[in-house]
């Protein structure tokens, strides 16, 4: 009796900690896909008025492209923050 | 190094009648940067004109225009174009001559005939697009037409249509809308009009040929094809005008682009009736030798002398000052903006840095090494100088990456033979997954968080140097404290995390006794220094306090050097297993044919998928590590907006001086 009381919780146990596990890359995977939804809504708008300046003056490329990335970080604290779960 | 060139004003003052040979020498040193007179409100040049061009001007750039034309036409550009002998200026005068109006006559008649040809083969394609509809139409084309006492339509309906009036009605269906033609008597063509707009028709043109449409639109076609043999024939005449008069062209157009650049020159001098100044730009170190041989050209007769310069109005042109290995680099700095003349110019750590964060992020030799040949390979193809520059900065960046490649122990996703040196990357990915020892993830955050801390540090402290240099009186020492005040804040947050949290390849401080509160000396220091710091930066500009969090942000934003390298280790890794785990060693266990289709498909997967990570490899790491330096670096110290130093003259490539 007693026997199969500890093997059920044992099976309990490592169902218990897979389905952690899932959780933790579930987290992970909305980490990382959600800032990257993030950072495309922010730069959707710049890229665009990015695009129009550079047409108008090609000057301005760099600087265009330093805003257009500025929103890169959110996604990449999302990166970390995924791999943090993961490891 | 990490200053532009020095510069210094020129003020050249002489008859007019020398302004040939100043011109003439001037242009041969290619060192002058002209500072263009403007007429209204030059301050001293009261009296002075706009000068006018030299003799010889308009007939020159009348030439240029020709030859530009030309080499329109036959599609030759000089900047791709090796430079093989060059040719002397009196034998190209005289080729000009004698060559150049047959040349302009030759190529203009056979582009024009081309065009013709173009036109006519255009209207006939026309003829074929009206015929077509009606090849549906058992009849002659003549048919449609030429009634008394009938009205033909033709053309699309969307559904279907009833005419009730007595008619002859076609009707063809089509895969969109139906073609109809009806033809319906004259006196009843209200009626039928209205029927048929019911059914939203849409006429077509009935063309105006004769006979079965099939043979007219056999004979357009026939004529088309005829006409597109005789515009190759032209193609290949003017192919061989390009072989034959290639060299002579470009060279004519460099000459020619000097003889214009060196007779319109005076409308950048001011000028008086007798005489004629010219200001500009000469590098420091080259003045003696160019007044030294301006005076020897004039025999004495002309006046240079160096003018004092006003940093805080005159527009110094900047020329970058930097060692031969970190040229290309300046490339990516234009790209952003160049230097101010009394700035830092980071082009060094530019040079020095870039390949190692591009290295990093990329780390593999198998993908390094594809860069590399891809650089030499295209080193055949692109000619100008930027483009040079930018295969420079490719081929530096895929050698670091070789060399990271080799640390970390990677080629193309596989492992080598070696554990890695420095940090694993490999990530528990197919076969064998379970047994590895992972990435060293928090070794790798760590070690990136501690180049930003340092790369930012840096930052900071050119800031404190270009304001100390920049500005000037009560200001400037506010700005100084300002960065410093950053600066504080910033290790103010690091010393105090060190105080309170261990962590490997950190220093530890959670050992330091404890001054008051259970807060140890490493917390206090931290909240002093962080407090001093806001301080500082509040004193110079209190708005800034809000930017207080973006310390956090461009910190961390440096893990990406870890996390985009680690993304590219991981497709390559899923690619590996794609193609070699789940298809190519399968399809080696049994050789059937259906093995052999396996392994095929495995070998086609193998081959897009790092195609596709060798590009995205090169947009990541080469973005990013840009973006690391524009965003987290330069905007720390790094203002831009110099003007660029254009000498007057060129680099010849073709002609002889």
């Amino acid at each position: 009796m007693v026997d199969a009381t500890v093997a059920v919780a044992a099976t309990d146990l490592a169902s218990i900690q897979a389905s952690q596990m899932g959780m933790k890359a579930i987290g992970a995977g909305l980490a990382v896909g959600l800032t990257g939804v993030g950072t495309g809504v922010a730069e959707m708008g710049i890229g665009a008025a990015a695009v129009g300046a550079i047409a108008e003056n090609k000057d301005f490329f760099g600087l265009g492209l330093l805003f257009t990335v500025i929103p890169e970080t959110i996604v990449i604290f999302g990166l970390v923050v995924g791999l943090l779960l993961l490891f | 190094m990490l200053k532009p060139k020095q510069m210094s004003r020129i003020l050249i003052a002489a008859s007019r009648d020398q302004m040939g040979p100043v011109i003439a020498e001037l242009y041969h040193h290619h060192l002058f940067h002209i500072e263009e007179f403007v007429e209204a409100g030059a301050e001293g040049y009261e009296g002075f004109r706009i000068g006018t061009p030299l003799s010889g001007a308009s007939e020159a750039s009348g030439d240029l225009l020709k030859i530009r034309a030309i080499e329109n036409a036959i599609a030759i550009r000089g900047d791709d174009m090796e430079p093989t002998a060059r040719s002397s200026r009196s034998a190209l005068r005289t080729q000009i001559e004698r060559d150049l109006p047959g040349l302009e006559r030759e190529v203009e008649e056979l582009t024009q005939k081309r065009s013709k040809l173009e036109i006519r083969s255009k209207e006939s394609e026309q003829k074929i697009a009206e015929i077509t509809p009606f090849l549906s139409v058992p009849a002659e084309l003549e048919l449609f037409r030429d009634y008394a006492g009938f009205t033909v339509y033709a053309g699309y309906v969307t559904g279907d249509v009833i005419l009730s009036v007595p008619c002859e009605l076609f009707f063809s269906k089509g895969r969109e809308k139906n073609f109809i033609v009806a033809v319906v008597p004259s006196g009843q063509r209200s009626e039928a009009e209205r029927a048929l707009q019911a059914a939203a028709f849409q006429a077509v043109p009935v063309p105006d040929e004769t006979g079965a449409p099939q043979a007219r639109i056999d004979y357009y076609t026939g004529q088309i094809a005829d006409l597109a043999q005789q515009i190759a024939g032209i193609n290949g005449k003017l192919e061989a005008v390009k072989q034959q008069h290639t060299g002579f062209l470009v060279a004519c157009e460099e000459f020619l682009k000097a003889e214009v650049e060196k007779t319109e020159a005076p409308l950048r001098f001011a000028t008086t009736r007798q005489t004629f100044v010219a200001e500009g730009w000469i590098p420091t170190d080259k003045v003696d030798e160019v007044s030294a041989s301006l005076v020897k050209a004039t025999g004495g007769r002309i006046f240079v002398t160096v003018v004092p310069i006003d940093l805080e109005h005159d527009a110094v042109p900047v020329e970058y000052n930097n060692p031969k290995f970190a040229q290309p680099a300046q490339m990516l700095m234009d790209v952003y903006s160049r230097p101010r003349y009394t700035e830092v110019d980071p082009t060094l750590m530019l040079a020095i840095v870039f390949p190692i964060f591009f290295g990093m992020i990329l780390g593999d030799v198998g993908y390094g090494l594809i860069l590399l040949v891809m650089c030499f390979g295209l080193r055949k193809f692109i000619k100008g100088e930027e483009g040079v520059q930018f295969l420079t900065v490719l081929r530096n960046a895929s050698i670091s990456s070789i060399i990271f490649g080799l640390l970390f122990s990677e080629f193309l996703g596989f492992e080598l033979p070696w554990s890695p040196i420095i940090f694993s990357r490999h990530l528990l990915i197919g076969g064998g997954a379970e047994g590895g020892a992972g990435p060293a993830i928090p070794a790798l955050m760590i070690m990136s968080i501690w180049i930003g801390i340092l790369h930012i540090t840096l930052g900071r402290v050119l800031g404190m140097y270009n304001h100390a240099q920049q500005d000037h009186g009560e200001h400037r020492i506010k700005a100084v404290m300002a960065n410093f005040g950053w600066l504080a804040v910033m290790w103010g947050l690091v010393i105090g995390i060190w105080s309170n949290v261990a962590m490997p390849y950190m220093p530890n401080l959670t050992g330091l006794p404890a001054v008051a509160a259970a807060l140890n000396a490493g917390t206090i220091s931290g909240a002093v220094l962080i407090l001093v710091g806001v301080g500082c930066i509040a004193r110079d500009s209190i708005l800034e306090v809000v930017e207080l969090p973006t310390i956090i942000s461009h910190v961390l934003s440096y893990a990406r050097l870890v996390a985009v390298g680690l993304s590219s280790v991981a497709i390559a890794m899923v690619v590996n297993y794609m193609s070699i785990g789940m298809f190519i060693s399968p399809g080696l266990k049994s050789l059937s044919i259906v093995g052999i289709v396996m392994i095929l498909v495995g070998i086609v997967i193998f081959l897009l998928g790092h195609a596709l990570n060798t590009a995205l490899g090169i947009l990541g790491g080469g973005l990013h590590s840009i973006r690391l330096h524009y965003v987290e670096f330069f905007t720390k110290f790094y203002k831009g907006g110099g003007k660029r130093y254009v000498p007057f003259g060129m680099k010849r490539r073709f002609t002889e001086e």
